[in-house]
């Protein structure tokens, strides 16, 4: 028999990562305006090639380990030209939620539930794919957060994709699944398929869902047109679009819509010609919007090996979230 | 074969090119495309892996299978807001299967009969190779053809050859403006066969991991698609993608270079069949597109 050690008492410490290296906290505890991460590690809705049931964990790695590596103190930051310094207690990681693989409705309420925790609080979830089904639970409980909040608040919502993912449902995999995450957004109440926009899509769309989109007054920019009025432009022109009678705006951040030279690590690649810099200038065209609730997916670690695409979308988070994450010095 | 009445998951159920219907060579008719698998190795290759490249660019093409799938309504070209006609591709793209890989000269040999027959019945080969030292046979079964060459190593001085840049061809070009398209139909004798070869190192090399001899220079999938289409829109005999190497070390999962030719291969194969989505103005041919 092993005698008990009670002698031994170390400090412990969250193993593993947190995204920007965080504090863990309970969704309860994210105090009004925070950033409320909850992970969505789940990749069982997606149709083809899985991974990002790894991704939340990549995210919080990569960005913890940028994060390391940028002034800890007042710097002079190029893209805006302002003097900043770090925000402190601004983002909270709430975790990741509880993934059901085999009950797609009980993983949706599992992440609903956090993210509606969270918005009705007033935090602004963030939460991190997985493949772009779990959009919709971090939405739907966006959704349902806003209207305790805010009863009578309607949402915008900018999807910047490759793909509309806007199908009623998709083959074997019926309704929910990452080929209708839009789809099912645009059910939800507080939102009206006229204030909703995509941007970066490339290839081939089905025609139809483009249709429904553009008769119900959605907006669709393609990678094309990223190249042609440029992604400032694109972005006004969005933010525009989808904040119309709105007062807050949801943004899903799906990866794929970068070019997959650049970005091959995820499941639906396309080659947009969208570059590394265009897609930041999209974000940063977001700068100053009423984010109430923003997802990341679609990052899946072992397709690509090199981990370039990890860092990629860790410095979208780093660009999206740039106003909470810095103070100007003319501020303090 | 009749089109599926229900979707089907990507990776499941019988492969073949875009959903093609399977055929064999006997039931191949005039102005079919005619897809035949070579899953040939070259010894010489600077890596092993070639031999899994007909596979791959099925597994990839499927994505592109809207014909032979109830779900879709029908496909656009969200950057050109143009509808992708599917109409007859259903009845003129054939699957005719992998050829079995037996001894170097009888694989040299049956390459040869095929191509000979798919080009008297008046149809086009479509080749997913595979070495493309296999594409002199190719050539060897098309009497007098010309061949037009995107990437790879130039081997045919008399041929028109389109990017990467080389210093030992005649005929190398470097963007598709009016004027090098002219040129091409100034250089294509119309009395000959035409065979177009296909590699991946005419990409720009960034843009794709899975090239065993990449090179620097080429180009990006815009302009390869709108140079295929270019060639589509010719009576062309064959045509042979060589070049992709899947198993390239830590890159196979990857998937791009096989994306990348089968997206511009659906420009040659669009315009193969009449109906393209490149603007008119891009559209140079003066030979008619067999119908």
């Amino acid at each position: 028999m092993t005698a008990a050690i009670s002698t031994f008492d170390p400090p412990l410490s969250q193993p593993g990562y947190r995204l920007f290296d965080g504090p863990l906290r309970y969704v309860g505890d994210v105090s009004e305006g925070q950033i409320g991460v909850v992970g969505m590690p789940s990749d069982w809705t997606h149709s083809s090639r899985l991974g990002t049931r790894f991704g939340p964990d990549a995210l919080r790695r990569a960005t913890t380990l940028l994060q390391s590596m940028r002034p800890q103190g007042t710097s002079f930051d190029p893209d805006t030209g302002r003097r900043t310094m770090p925000a402190t207690d601004w983002l909270a990681d709430c975790g990741d939620a509880e993934i059901i693989a085999q009950d797609v409705d009980a993983t949706t309420q599992a992440i609903g539930t956090m993210t509606e925790g969270l918005t009705a609080a007033g935090a602004i979830p963030l939460a991190l794919g997985g493949d772009h089904y779990n959009s919709f639970p971090a939405c739907l409980g966006y959704s349902r957060g806003l209207g305790k909040r805010a009863p009578n608040a309607r949402f915008g919502y900018i999807q910047i994709d490759g793909h509309l993912d806007f199908s009623d449902s998709l083959g074997a995999w019926g309704s929910h699944n990452h080929a209708t995450n839009a789809r099912r957004i645009s059910e939800l109440p507080n939102i009206d398929v006229s204030n909703m926009v995509w941007v970066g899509i490339a290839g081939w769309v089905d025609g139809g869902d483009l249709a429904l989109i553009e008769e119900q007054g959605g907006k669709v920019f393609s990678a094309s047109d990223v190249h042609k009025l440029g992604p400032a432009e694109v972005m006004r022109r969005a933010l525009a679009h989808a904040m119309r009678g709105c007062e807050e705006l949801y943004l899903s951040i799906d990866i794929d819509a970068m070019d997959a030279g650049y970005l091959p690590g995820t499941g639906s690649i396309v080659h947009s010609g969208i570059t590394p810099r265009q897609y930041y200038d999209l974000l940063d065209g977001l700068a100053e919007a009423p984010l109430g609730g923003l997802d990341i997916v679609e990052v899946s670690p072992p397709l690509d090996p090199s981990e370039r695409t990890e860092f990629l979308a860790a410095e979208m988070l780093f660009r999206i979230l740039r106003r909470f994450r810095t103070r100007s010095v003319t501020e303090l | 074969m009749p089109l599926r009445s229900a979707p089907l998951p990507r990776m499941a159920g019988h492969l073949s090119f875009m959903r093609a219907q399977t055929k064999a060579i006997s039931d191949v008719r005039p102005g079919d495309l005619a897809v035949l698998g070579v899953p040939f190795e070259d010894t010489s290759a600077p890596y092993a892996g070639q031999s899994l490249a007909p596979r791959a660019l099925r597994e990839t093409s499927v994505y592109f299978g809207w014909h032979a799938n109830p779900q879709f309504s029908h496909p656009v070209d969200i950057d050109a807001r143009q509808d992708i006609s599917t109409d007859g591709l259903h009845e003129r793209l054939c699957d005719l299967g992998d050829f079995s890989m037996g001894s170097e000269d009888a694989v040299h040999a049956t390459l040869r009969a095929v191509v000979t027959q798919i080009n008297k019945i008046g149809a086009c080969a479509v080749i997913l190779g595979g070495s493309d030292h296999l594409s002199e046979k190719v050539q060897g079964a098309l009497p007098m053809c010309q061949t037009a060459q995107l990437g790879g190593k130039p081997r045919d001085a008399s041929g028109f050859h389109i990017a990467p840049v080389s210093e030992s061809t005649t005929l190398t070009k470097t963007s598709n403006s009016a004027r090098q398209l002219t040129e091409l139909t100034e250089w294509r004798n119309t009395s000959r066969p035409l065979f177009v070869r296909f590699d991946l190192s005419v990409f720009e090399t960034s843009l794709s991991a899975l090239c065993d001899q990449p090179r620097l220079g080429g180009y990006d999938l815009d302009t390869v698609s709108h140079w295929l289409s270019a060639l589509g829109q010719l009576d062309v005999s064959a045509i042979m993608l060589t070049g992709l190497n899947p198993s390239r070390p830590g890159m196979g999962v990857v998937k791009v270079g096989q994306r990348l030719m089968v997206t511009a291969l659906l420009a040659f194969i669009y315009a193969r069949l009449g109906f393209g989505i490149i603007p008119p103005t891009r559209q140079i041919s003066k030979e008619s597109v067999t119908t």
